[in-house]
C-alpha cells in the first residue's frame, strides 16, 4: 500500500526525512518495499501485514507514526451542514444478515453535479496512483485512503424502491458489476440490494447500472462494516481483489463507518455541491463489544527477557490509543480501540511493547539448559553411506518430487500415487511412486548436454497414497574410466555395478542374502539380481532407456535404506593370521550353462576349515577345449590358524574340491 | 741400473697415467686403463715392479717408496674415476627413464554430496552441538498440523489452492516443516528444543528465487523462561556459527500467524559484510528467517500450559542458506542436477 509523506503530516508531525521515517517504520514492523521521492513529497511502499488492516490508510499509518516520536495525532475537522430534509425520509436501510454485516452506514445528498475532480484531489490521488474518475467517485477513493473506511456511492435514482437492503445473494442471482463484468451470485455471497435485485457485491464492487454517471443528481453513499472471512471468499470466488476488498478481508473498523461517512459527504459537498440530508442512516445490529487487555508487569520480563519502565509501557500504550483502566502493582489494564482488531490478549500487548520499545533494545541471551542434543535415529549410518557412494565415485542428485502418473505406473504398476487436485502442470500431477523415473530425467538431462559417463545416486523420498518412505538408488552410465593417453577407455559394466554393490554391503556388514530370480520389468531379463528385500539392480531394460532415448546401456540399484541401515551390525574384528597362507590355482574345464555359483558352492560344499577363500581370476570361452566347454581359473586360498600347512596337506585339499568338481558339476583339470 | 732410472720410470709411468685417465669415459674404458697400469701379469707398473730385485740393496726403499706412492695414486684415481662413471651412468639410465610429468594424472572419479545435502548437515551439527534434538515428519500432511494447530484461521490466503497443493479437502503437501512441531509437541511435554529440517511445497512458479519445491529448517524451544532476548541470542549464535563470527543479526517486527512478537530475521550481508552490495540490494541486509515468540493458541492445540511455559520459533530456506553460502543466484540448479554444477561441491 502506498502512502504519501505529505499527507500524512496532515496527520501528524513528522520530525524526520522519509529516509529516516523509513527506517523508523522498518524497526516497528511496517515494511518498506520501496520510498520514492517525487519532488518535495516522498511515497512510501508499505507492506503491511495480515492483521494489521488499521495501517491500510494515511489516519492509521499516522498513528503509528504519532507513536514512534511522541507526537500529536490529527483527526481531520470539518463542517457538516445538513439540510433540513432528514435522509431517512427518502430512503430505508436494512440488513437481513447482521452476521455478516455489522454495520451499515449512509447519507443522501441531493443535486450534486457530476463531473471533474478539482486539481488538487486529483494530484493527490495520481500520487498514489488511483486514476481519477469522477468528483463524487474521487472522493469515496480519497476518504478510504485517508481514514480506511471503503466507501460506495450510488446513483440514487438508479435504486428501486429508495432503499437498501442488505441481505445474501439468491440462487442463481447474477449481476453485472462496475468493470462491465457479468457475475454469477450464490447465496453464499452478501449483495447490497434494492427493492428488485442485488446492486453491488457487498464489500467488494458496486454494479454497472447503479453507478454514479454524469447525469447523477442524487447520491446514497454507502459507507458499512462486513464480515472479514465472508468477503475473503467472496472475493476469491468471484475472482475479484479490489481496495475495498483488500480492506474489508482483513477487517476494517466498525467505528469509523459514520465517521468516514461524514467526512466523504462534506467532501462531497465541497467539490460536487449538493444538499447533505439530515442524519445519517445508522443501521447497527452488531454493537461492537469493548476489548480489554491485561499486562502483568512481570511478565514483560519473563517473556521479553528485561523488565521495560512502567513510563514507557504507559506512553506506548497511551500513544498507540489504548486507555488504561486499570493500572496496579501488578500491571495494566487497557481498552482496546475499535481499529485494532489484531489485540485481545495479553501477548498481544507484549508484541506492542516490543515493537514499540525497540527489539533491538532486548538483550541477547541462550536458554539456560542441560543435557544433549541427537540427530534423526540412522542419521550416521545415512552419512557413512553417503561418503562410501562418493569414494565409489557416484555423485548425489536431488530432483523435483512431481511426476506423472502414467510414467510412475509404468514403474511401479500396483502403487496408487498421491494425486494432486491442483498441480502445475499435467505432467506433475502425481508425486513419484519410485526413483526410477526422475534419475533417468536426470541422466537424460546430463546426456543432452553432452555429459554421457554419469555416476549418480539419490537417497530420496518416494510417496504413494497412504504412505512415504526414504529410498536410494545408484546409477551409472557410459565409461567408467575415459580415454586418456595413459589408459584405454573403460565402460562401466554389470559387474561394476554389482561391484559397488557388494561394496556397500559389505561396508554395512549385511549378509549377502541368495539371489532370488523375480525382478521388475523394468530391468534387462538377463542382467539384474535381486537379493532379497534389501536391493534389486542390474541394467536397465533396453526399451526404458528408449522411452528417455538413451541409448547407452544404463545401471541402476535399487535398496531398501531402511532395511539396510536397520540390518547393519558391528563386525568383529579379527587378528591378522600369524601363519602364511597357501595358494592354488585351478584351471577347471566346465560345461557352458554351469553358474559360478555352483563352482563356489561344489568347493564349500568340501568343507575345509583351511579354506579362507575362492576367487575365480580368469575365464575363457573358447580355446583348445571342446566348444561345449568353458575355462575357468580359480585360486583356492589356505590358511591354518596355528600352524604353517605343509604342501602334502594343501595337495589332498586340493584333490578333495576337484573330486566335489568332477563328481557334481563334471568339471575336468584343463591340461 | 740405479734407482734414480727407476724412479724416473714410475715418474713416467704416472705422468703417461695422467695423460690416459683424461680419455676414460665409461667402464669399459677404465677397466681397460685399469688393466694396463696395474695389472699382474702385465701392468705397466706391475712390470716396473718386477725390477725391484734388480736394485742395490739400499735403492730398494727408495724405489719402493716412490713405486707403493704410485700405486697408490693411480688406484684412488681410479676409484674416483669409477665412482664418477657409475654415478653418470645411473644418471643417464634414470634419465631415459623420465616420463612427461606435465602429463596429467590418472584421475579416479569421486562422487559429490549435493550442495543442499552438505549445508543441511552443516546446519543440524551446529544445532545438534547446542543440544537440539533433529526431528522430522510426513510431507503429505493434514491441514490440520499445517494449518489449524498452527493457528492459521479459516479462509487464511496461505490455504489457498492457488498457494498449496492439494491432494483432498483436509490433505495437502506441507507448505512448512512447522507440523513437525505440532507433531513434537503432541508427544512430548516442555522441555522441547527441536530443529525440523525437511522438504516443503508451495505452488510458485520455478524462477531463480522460487521452486514448487524447496528445503526448509525450523526451529522450535519451549520451557519454562524462554523470553525473546533468548530467541536474538540463538539465532545470532546460529548465524555466527555458519556464516562467520562478523555476522551479524536483526530482527525486524512481522507478523505470522504461529508467532507473537513475530520477527523477519536479516543477518549482514555475506558479500560486502553490510557495506551494501548488488545482492543486498545496497541495504547491507539479507532477509533469511521468520521467527517469533510461539503464540499462546499453539499451546491449546497440544494441551501445554500456557501461563507456565514459553517458547521461540524460526524457520527458514535450506536452499537459501545454501545458495547464500555459495553465492548461486539461481535456486533452479538445485534441482536439475546438472553434474558440472555438483561436480564443484566437496
Ligand atoms: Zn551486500
Amino acid at each position: 500500500m502506498k502512502v504519501g509523506y505529505r499527507w500524512l503530516q496532515e496527520f501528524v508531525d513528522i520530525p524526520e526525512t522519509p529516509q529516516q521515517l523509513a527506517d523508523r517504520f522498518t524497526n516497528v514492523g511496517l515494511a518498506v518495499d520501496a520510498l520514492e521521492i517525487a519532488g518535495s513529497d516522498a511515497i512510501f511502499e508499505l507492506d503491511v501485514a495480515t492483521n494489521r488492516p488499521d495501517c491500510l490508510s494515511h489516519l492509521g499509518v499516522a498513528r503509528e507514526i504519532a507513536a514512534i516520536y511522541g507526537s500529536e495525532l490529527r483527526t481531520p475537522k470539518f463542517q457538516l451542514r445538513e439540510a433540513e430534509h432528514r435522509a431517512a425520509d427518502v430512503f430505508s436501510i436494512s440488513i437481513s444478515d447482521p452476521d455478516l454485516c455489522a454495520r451499515y452506514c449512509g447519507r443522501y445528498i441531493a443535486g450534486v453535479k457530476i463531473g471533474p475532480s478539482p486539481d488538487w484531489l486529483k494530484a493527490r490521488l495520481e500520487l498514489l496512483g488511483v486514476r481519477p474518475i469522477n468528483n463524487v467517485a474521487d472522493v469515496t477513493n480519497y476518504v478510504m485512503l485517508g481514514l480506511g473506511q471503503p466507501l460506495h456511492a450510488f446513483d440514487a435514482d438508479t435504486l428501486a424502491g429508495q432503499q437498501i437492503i442488505v441481505r445474501r445473494a439468491d440462487l442463481d442471482e447474477k449481476m453485472t458489476t462496475l468493470d462491465e463484468v457479468e457475475r454469477q451470485l450464490d447465496p453464499s455471497m452478501l449483495v447490497i440490494a434494492d427493492a428488485k435485485r442485488a446492486v453491488a457485491v457487498a464489500g467488494v464492487m458496486g454494479g454497472a447500472e447503479t453507478e454514479i454517471s454524469s447525469a447523477t443528481k442524487n447520491v446514497l453513499l454507502e459507507s458499512a462494516n462486513f464480515d472479514p472471512l465472508s468477503i475473503r471468499k467472496t472475493s476469491r470466488a468471484l475472482g475479484l481483489t479490489t481496495e475495498a476488498s483488500y480492506r474489508f478481508e482483513r477487517g476494517a473498523d466498525v467505528e469509523m463507518a459514520r465517521f468516514a461517512c461524514d467526512r466523504a459527504a462534506v467532501l462531497i459537498e465541497e467539490v460536487a455541491g449538493g444538499t447533505i440530508f439530515r442524519d445519517v442512516i445508522d443501521v447497527y445490529p452488531r454493537r461492537r463489544t469493548p476489548v480489554t487487555a491485561t499486562l502483568r508487569r512481570q511478565k514483560i520480563q519473563g517473556f521479553l527477557g528485561v523488565p521495560v519502565e512502567d513510563a514507557i509501557v504507559e506512553g506506548i500504550f497511551q500513544r498507540l490509543g489504548f486507555n488504561i483502566t486499570k493500572h496496579s502493582h501488578d500491571g495494566w489494564t487497557v481498552e482496546v480501540p475499535s481499529h485494532r482488531v489484531d489485540i485481545s490478549r495479553e501477548e498481544d500487548l507484549l508484541d506492542e511493547i516490543a515493537r514499540h520499545h525497540g527489539f533491538d533494545r532486548f538483550p541477547s541471551t541462550l536458554p539456560k539448559w542441560s543435557g544433549f542434543g541427537s540427530h534423526l535415529p540412522f542419521e550416521s549410518d545415512e552419512r557413512f553411506l553417503r561418503s562410501r557412494l562418493a569414494a565409489a565415485g557416484y555423485s548425489e542428485t536431488i530432483p523435483m518430487a512431481f511426476s506423472d502418473e502414467s510414467t510412475e505406473r509404468k514403474v511401479r504398476p500396483q502403487i496408487a500415487p498421491v494425486k494432486l487436485i491442483n498441480p502445475m502442470a499435467e505432467n506433475e500431477a502425481v508425486l513419484r511412486t519410485s526413483l526410477i523415473p526422475s534419475m533417468l530425467r536426470t541422466i537424460q538431462w546430463n546426456t543432452y548436454h553432452g555429459i554421457r559417463d554419469l555416476q549418480l545416486y539419490e537417497l530420496g523420498k518416494v510417496y504413494w497414497d497412504g504412505g512415504e518412505t526414504r529410498s536410494l538408488i545408484v546409477a551409472a552410465t557410459g565409461s567408467l574410466r575415459p580415454k586418456s593417453v595413459h589408459e584405454a577407455e573403460r565402460e562401466f559394466g554389470f559387474y561394476d555395478i554389482k561391484g559397488d554393490v557388494e561394496d556397500l554391503l559389505r561396508s554395512f556388514n549385511v549378509a549377502m542374502q541368495s539371489a532370488v530370480n523375480s525382478v521388475p520389468a523394468y530391468y534387462h531379463p538377463g542382467r539384474s539380481v535381486r537379493l532379497g528385500d534389501l536391493v534389486v539392480f542390474g541394467e536397465l531394460h533396453p526399451d526404458y532407456a528408449r522411452d528417455y532415448k538413451m541409448r547407452h546401456r544404463i545401471y541402476i540399484a535399487e535398496f531398501d535404506i531402511q532395511l539396510l541401515f536397520e540390518s547393519r551390525i558391528r563386525g568383529s574384528i579379527e587378528a591378522v593370521p600369524r601363519f602364511p597362507s597357501i595358494r592354488r590355482d585351478l584351471s577347471l574345464l566346465l560345461s557352458k550353462g554351469i553358474k559360478y555359483a555352483e563352482v563356489e558352492q561344489a568347493v564349500r560344499s568340501v568343507a575345509i576349515p583351511e579354506l579362507a577363500g575362492v576367487e575365480p581370476f580368469d575365464r575363457l570361452e573358447s580355446g583348445s577345449f571342446p566348444e561345449s566347454k568353458y575355462a575357468l581359473a580359480i585360486s583356492l586360498t589356505y590358511q591354518s590358524e596355528d600352524r604353517t600347512l605343509t604342501d602334502d596337506e594343501v595337495d589332498v585339499f586340493d584333490r578333495r574340491i576337484l573330486e566335489s568338481l568332477t563328481e557334481r558339476l563334471g568339471a575336468e583339470l584343463r591340461q | 741400473m740405479s734407482s734414480s732410472d727407476g724412479i724416473g720410470r714410475l715418474r713416467a709411468i704416472e705422468r703417461q697415467f695422467d695423460r690416459d685417465r683424461i680419455s676414460v669415459a665409461d667402464l669399459k674404458s677404465l677397466e681397460d686403463i685399469r688393466t694396463r697400469y696395474l695389472s699382474r701379469k702385465a701392468g705397466l707398473l706391475t712390470l716396473e715392479l718386477q725390477n725391484l730385485g734388480k736394485l742395490p740393496k739400499d735403492q730398494r726403499a727408495d724405489f719402493g717408496r716412490v713405486a707403493n706412492e704410485v700405486k697408490l695414486k693411480i688406484e684412488a684415481s681410479l676409484d674416483t674415476l669409477q665412482a664418477t662413471i657409475a654415478e653418470r651412468e645411473k644418471q643417464t639410465a634414470l634419465g631415459r627413464e623420465a616420463l612427461d610429468v606435465t602429463l596429467p594424472g590418472n584421475r579416479r572419479r569421486v562422487g559429490h554430496r549435493h550442495p543442499l545435502t552438505i549445508i543441511r548437515n552443516e546446519i543440524e551439527d551446529i544445532f545438534v552441538s547446542m543440544g537440539y534434538t533433529v526431528e522430522d515428519g510426513p510431507e503429505v500432511e493434514s491441514t490440520y498440523y499445517n494449518f489449524d494447530a498452527l493457528n492459521f484461521p479459516a479462509g487464511h490466503p496461505a490455504r489457498d489452492p492457488r498457494d498449496t497443493f492439494y491432494v483432498s479437502e483436509h490433505m495437502i503437501l506441507r507448505t512448512h516443516t512447522s507440523p513437525v512441531q505440532v507433531r513434537t509437541m503432541e508427544k512430548i511435554q516442555p522441555p522441547v528444543r527441536i530443529i525440523c529440517p525437511g522438504r516443503v511445497f508451495r505452488r510458485d512458479a520455478f524462477d531463480p528465487t522460487h521452486s514448487p519445491m524447496f528445503h526448509q529448517v525450523e526451529c522450535l524451544v519451549v520451557d519454562e523462561g524462554i523470553t525473546f532476548a533468548d530467541l536474538k541470542g540463538t539465532l545470532e549464535r546460529f548465524h555466527k556459527r555458519f556464516f562467520g563470527e562478523k555476522t551479524k543479526t536483526r530482527l525486524r517486527p512481522s507478523f505470522f500467524p504461529f508467532v507473537e512478537p513475530g520477527a523477519e530475521v536479516d543477518v549482514s550481508c555475506v558479500f560486502c559484510d553490510g557495506s551494501g552490495c548488488r545482492v543486498c540490494k545496497g541495504t547491507g541486509w539479507i532477509e533469511v528467517m521468520g521467527a517469533g515468540m510461539v503464540h499462546p493458541n499453539l499451546y491449546q492445540f497440544v494441551n501445554y500450559d500456557a501461563d507456565k511455559y514459553t517458547g521461540f520459533a524460526f524457520g527458514g530456506g535450506i536452499d537459501r542458506y545454501t545458495a547464500l553460502k555459495y553465492n548461486i543466484n539461481d535456486l533452479q540448479l538445485f534441482f536439475q542436477n546438472d553434474i558440472r554444477f555438483l561436480g564443484q561441491f566437496a
